[in-house]
């Protein structure tokens, strides 16, 4: 066992700290808008220029190649850069480019790899639906094949940026007397094809970042199908075991800075009693805990990168980790909204009212969406502990 | 940049396991006096090298790491074995860098045994001493550690709620110190295998109400089936899993030299402390009735975890520390 990074490593993470040093915009990402799409999108192009797009794709598909650790040293650095996130990029550099890569087509490689890697092209996901949410086998949304095209008629609900994407995954039912995982399709949508419907859905945190999408008589060419008709539920699982790989790690490092920068807001904010927030024994401890927590996400990143290293497929261990960050991350919400007091109330319905206020209410979009906590223990009981099943 | 055991390292765990489960399996903690070690024990344990497990050959010992003491202690963890085991370690460490070569090959080779000392917040003039029956020295750990040598007669022994250890009272007057050593990685070697007790203990312990929860049915059905027992034993696995990353991470950074190497060990202690506390609690609740009887062996782990929890740092002196080491940086 060792920490180390080889040369190699040493020598990525100062490229990387060089060229994000002269790169990183200046200007902040408007507030959740068409504009900040622009935004994901231009930050994703000067990426792609700079050689650092698709860290994690294949360098035949364009990408870089990156092992987990070097997407690590690269998320590091990112963070510490304050660099953009991937914000509405990610389903397009996580899910839909991985999965064209894995099951798409050549034409469909063709097509749309580059159009991801350059910002070109947004993507969502259109997986969940009002009744298939924890339960994603139980999907409506029918699909029937009329010569050379897939018909579709449904909803779909949670769709994250759809309102600016420019294509979805997008899961369907094609044999409407299949049941379960059987029967289902995954196929590209283009979001401005006639028939669709896009409302949007606004967030607790004010913003509007989730929508509705509803499908009337949608015609979608079937040239677009990933994977063979009726194989849709192996090609999401393809995306799905991939999210529980690295797709959260810049999560996972962010969290770190966020605890350090809460820890300097305790160095100079009062509370109630006029006490400084650090020299409070209960504040001090919950922070230590808290950063204690931090330091072994970092150590379950790069034990889980280890497993994935000798056993080659990401097991159902990403699953804990998941639960862990997402736990200690509502831990670091409620902590931050004791020690700030009056100024957690501050907030204007969007992210740059107030940052720690916005981030106490995402802590629940994370205990929630990619697989709730419940979810995550059903995994975990089956695939971890082989307990009985409970379905 | 690798945070799995390999081959190597599995193999000590192993070893241990093998001589654990033959000569002090958990069973043994039903019968009178299981705190006790047989001088054949002692010399036998000497023997295997794990007195001196992680000091360096030049100084009698096997030269091996604090990632190969993680794996060892993890495994007595897990069997309830003497905290003994790792007081003598400890203090054949002290002799050894204090300079007395011959204290340490007399430690190292299982030839005394060492009680820990711990000073009693309510009495300045006494110690409590864990594992003094027996014992022919006594360890106090600190920035400077001291080794003395005890009159086991001296000590007044008090019953322990965890019998696996004996306790009690010793007066500090007149004890003279055989070795001091000022050394703050001595503190940082013990909460570490400490942690890794608590480890062993907390895996231990999600193994027992996984294989129960498979087998015992209640309505018709395995109670492993019902996600009000499924979903407090995945919490369980969670802890285990974050509490063994982060102990590996901190035996990696405790021997190279790491920084960051105290607050790595103190994040360790923290949360194995948690996962052995709290995964006790969730055993004995989901067994139900049977794991409150004197028979069972959940409650066995339940006593050891929460003395294991206030030895070589208690959540508070540990977060007191992170707070002090970390926070303030």
């Amino acid at each position: 066992m060792d920490l180390d990074f080889t040369p190699e490593d040493d020598q990525l993470r100062a490229e990387a700290r060089a060229w994000l040093a002269s790169n990183v915009p200046s200007t902040a990402r408007p507030a959740e808008s068409v504009a900040a799409g622009q935004y994901d999108r231009d930050w994703q192009r000067r990426l792609h220029e700079g050689g650092w797009a698709g860290l994690n794709w294949p360098r035949e598909f364009g990408g870089r190649g990156f092992s987990a650790v070097q997407q690590m040293i690269w998320f590091e650095e990112a963070t510490r850069a304050h660099a953009p996130a991937m914000n509405s990029m990610l389903i397009a550099l996580m899910h839909g480019g991985p999965t064209l890569i894995a099951r798409g087509s050549e034409e469909q490689k063709a097509f749309h790899l580059p159009r991801i890697l350059t910002g070109e092209a947004v993507w969502c996901q259109g997986f969940s639906e009002p009744g298939a949410g924890s339960d994603l086998a139980a999907i409506t949304t029918r699909g029937r094949v009329e010569g050379d095209v897939l018909v579709v008629d449904g909803q779909k609900m949670w769709t994250s940026f759809g309102h600016w994407a420019d294509y979805q995954e997008l899961l369907v039912r094609t044999d409407p007397e299949s049941r379960r995982q059987k029967g289902l399709t995954w196929v590209i949508c283009d979001m401005k094809l006639p028939g669709i419907e896009i409302r949007p859905v606004l967030s607790m945190s004010g913003e509007h970042h989730v929508n509705m999408v509803f499908y009337d008589n949608v015609r979608i060419p079937l040239a677009n199908v990933v994977g063979d008709i009726g194989e849709g539920w192996s090609v999401a699982m393809s995306t799905l075991a991939f999210e529980r790989g690295t797709a959260f790690l810049a999560d996972q490092v962010e969290l770190a800075h966020k605890i350090d920068a809460l820890i300097a807001l305790a160095s100079k904010t009062r509370l109630e009693n006029g006490r400084l927030a650090i020299e409070d024994d209960e504040i001090a401890h919950r922070l230590a805990r808290v950063k204690a927590d931090t330091m072994a996400i970092r150590s379950m990143t790069i034990a889980g990168f280890s497993r994935v290293a000798r056993e080659n497929v990401p097991g159902p261990e990403g699953s804990m980790l998941k639960l862990f960050v997402t736990t200690t991350y509502k831990a670091l919400g409620e902590l931050a909204a004791d020690i700030s007091g009056w100024a957690f109330f501050e907030y204007g319905d969007n992210r740059h009212t107030n940052r720690m206020t916005y981030d106490f209410m995402w802590s629940w979009v994370l205990t929630i969406a990619a697989g709730s906590s419940e979810i995550q223990r059903e995994i975990i009981a089956d695939r971890v502990l082989g307990l009985p099943r409970a379905r | 940049m690798d945070l799995m055991p390999g081959a190597d390292e599995h193999a000590i765990a192993d070893a241990a396991s093998a001589y654990l489960a033959g000569e002090l399996p958990v069973a043994r903690c039903h019968r009178p006096a299981p705190d006790r070690l047989a001088a054949e024990q002692l010399e036998m344990i000497g023997s295997l090298g794990w007195f001196g497990l992680s000091l360096a050959e030049a100084q009698g010992g096997v030269g091996l790491s604090p990632v190969e003491d993680v794996m060892l202690f993890r495994e007595i963890g897990r069997y309830l074995a003497p905290v003994a085991l790792l007081t003598t370690a400890l203090a054949a460490r002290v002799a050894a860098l204090g300079g007395d070569d011959a204290l340490a090959a007399t430690l190292l080779t299982g030839k005394a045994k060492v009680a820990l000392l711990v000073p009693e917040p309510a009495d300045v003039a006494m110690w409590r001493v864990f594992d003094g029956t027996d014992a022919v020295y006594a360890l106090a750990i600190d920035d400077e550690s001291t080794l003395y040598p005890l009159d086991a007669t001296a000590v007044k022994a008090i019953d322990c709620l965890d019998k696996t250890v004996s306790m009690g009272l010793l007066a500090r007057a007149g004890m003279a110190a055989a070795v001091r050593l000022v050394d703050p990685t001595i503190m940082q070697h013990g909460t570490l295998a400490a942690a890794a007790m608590q480890v062993g203990a907390a895996e231990a312990e999600l193994d027992m109400i996984v294989a129960y929860a498979k087998i015992r049915e209640t309505f018709g059905r395995p109670i492993g089936a019902y996600q009000a027992v499924r979903h407090p034993c995945a919490d369980m696995a969670v802890r285990c899993e974050a509490a063994r990353s982060q102990l590996y991470a901190a035996a990696v950074a405790l021997r190279d030299g790491h920084g960051d190497a105290a607050a790595q060990v103190d994040a360790a202690k923290l949360l194995a402390n948690a996962a052995a506390v709290r995964n006790a609690d969730s055993n004995i609740q989901l067994h139900g009735g049977i794991a409150v009887t004197m028979e069972h062996d959940a409650h066995l782990f339940m006593k050891r975890a929460n003395l294991m929890a206030k030895l070589f740092g208690s959540d508070r002196a540990l977060l007191d520390r992170l707070v002090d080491n970390r926070l303030a940086a």
